[in-house]
């Protein structure tokens, strides 16, 4: 039994594309879930019933719906949909980010609804303008329940991002996974990106639990 | 407009019981990945907690590299990298069990230890004064405060090992994804097809969660008022009000 790491340095540029494929996944994702999250929370906390219910199914289905499965959806189904054609870069990324809308959305509720109703309630006999309300009071207090379960389902997105090798997007898991078969030499490869998962994910979801501790200390 | 009167399901009523045994190996797949991860995962736990650092160390390293890695990748992994090391060759049903076990235990031993982290110390130390043997204390006072406390957690857990069986389907596992996956190909009726599956797996999906919340309203809430651990929630949310309630009058935290 031999092991070529060298092999690695040698395919280096390729998985370096493949790593570039992550990124765009992961941000595009994060690009859409991000203002679907805000939309959600802000509904279901908001007065009208009828938005929070619609809200509340959203984040439901989306909650529920296993993300191989929409992504898949979204790469064969969309398309003749639509009319066009949907490349599935842009099929995963759009897949992955209504889920997290979803998620990003509980999160966001968690911190919002952990404000007692006092504020509210002082800031509206102070007359403060909603958005001043949420900008000024609602979200900085919200901020620090929310910040770290958010780091957290970053690093869930990250890994969501290697699903989208199932419908042959090229991204860093495919690209190792073909090169080892081309290789023949799976294992290296597969152990390089598993440890390189590793490294990224690892100090982020350490940082979480770390920022997580610092502001339970500093709210004591 | 032109597109959606095209659309003919028959061939999915057709095809309906490969995809009900796609449906059944999704489901049994989970169901054993859970059965396996909940022993393994406690078992986990346990070494975590009273073991020591030698026990401790590489089952904190085995349960971060599981969390932190993903899925795909650890079953991909398993079944062509692996036996360059071991030069067992595994099918792909069990290979793809091995991560899914593997993944799901990692994340039950982190509920267990949380679980058994939340009971305050003086109930084990008050049953030893007592002069309760160690197991005794462990099966007859810790671990019925802990189930209904790791029950919810778990309920999630549970859910989750379901949602992440479609990712074995990049292995040759005949779950109800990859089912979909041949049949579509095989009649061209590819939205019909994903969009049935869709559907089976949101409904499988909140029948479980659904399921979930009443084992656990059952089992989880009524015991739970009978435990200390009752107690110690109270106060943590106490302690959440309080935060809530006057964060800017906290001093900074001192820096250490």
């Amino acid at each position: 039994m031999d092991f070529q790491f060298d092999i690695i340095l040698r395919y280096l540029p390729d998985l370096l594309q493949g790593v570039r494929m992550t990124l765009i996944a992961f941000f595009t994702a994060l690009a859409i879930g991000l203002p679907i999250g805000m939309t959600l929370c802000v509904l279901r906390v908001g007065k009208s019933r009828g938005l929070g219910r619609a809200a509340a199914v959203y984040t439901t289905v989306f909650r529920t719906i296993p993300e191989v499965v929409l992504i898949f959806w979204m790469f064969y189904c969309l398309p003749p949909l639509v009319g066009g054609t949907v490349s599935g870069l842009w099929a995963g990324s759009l897949a992955l980010g209504l889920i997290s809308g979803a998620f990003l959305a509980e999160i966001f509720r968690g911190g919002v609804q952990s404000i007692p109703r006092g504020q509210w309630e002082a800031a509206t006999a102070l007359a403060l303008p909603r958005v001043t309300i949420w900008r000024r009071i609602i979200v900085p207090q919200a901020a620090r329940l929310a910040i770290p379960p958010f780091i957290n389902h970053l690093t869930e997105l990250m890994k969501g991002t290697t699903l989208l090798a199932t419908i042959g997007v090229a991204d860093l898991a495919l690209k190792s996974y073909v090169l080892g078969a081309q290789t023949f030499r799976y294992f290296e490869f597969l152990t390089a990106i598993a440890l390189l998962y590793f490294i990224i994910i690892f100090p982020v979801a350490r940082f979480a639990e770390y920022v997580e501790r610092r502001l339970a200390v500093a709210t004591r | 407009m032109e597109f959606l009167t095209s659309l003919d399901f028959s061939p999915v009523w057709q095809y309906r019981w490969p995809l009900f045994w796609g449906l059944v190996e999704t489901l049994w797949m989970a169901a054993l990945a859970f059965a396996i991860a909940v022993p393994a995962g406690l078992g986990l736990a346990l070494g975590r907690i009273y073991g020591g650092w030698l026990v401790n160390l590489p089952i904190m390293a085995f349960v971060d590299l599981m969390r932190f890695t993903p899925l795909l990748v650890q079953a991909v992994w398993i079944h062509f990298a692996l036996p360059a090391v071991t030069g067992m060759n595994f099918a792909a049903t069990q290979s793809a069990m091995i991560a899914l076990s593997l993944h799901v235990t990692a994340y039950v031993c982190d509920v267990m230890r949380a679980g058994i982290i939340a009971i305050p110390k003086g109930q084990g130390e008050a049953a030893r004064a007592l002069g309760m043997k160690r197991r005794a204390v462990f099966f007859h006072v810790t671990m019925p405060q802990v189930w209904p406390l790791v029950l919810p957690p778990l309920g999630n857990v549970a859910v989750a090992s379901f949602k992440l069986t479609t990712i074995l389907g990049i292995l040759a596992v005949d779950d109800l994804m990859k089912v979909t996956n041949r049949i579509s190909t095989l009649t061209f009726r590819t939205f019909e097809f994903y969009t049935t599956a869709a559907v089976i797996y949101l409904l499988v999906g909140l029948l479980l969660t659904f399921a979930v919340h009443r084992v656990e309203r059952r089992f989880g809430a009524s015991r739970l008022e009978r435990s200390a651990a009752r107690a110690d929630r109270a106060s943590l949310a106490a302690a959440r009000g309080a935060v809530a309630a006057g964060p800017r009058t906290v001093e900074p935290p001192p820096d250490r």
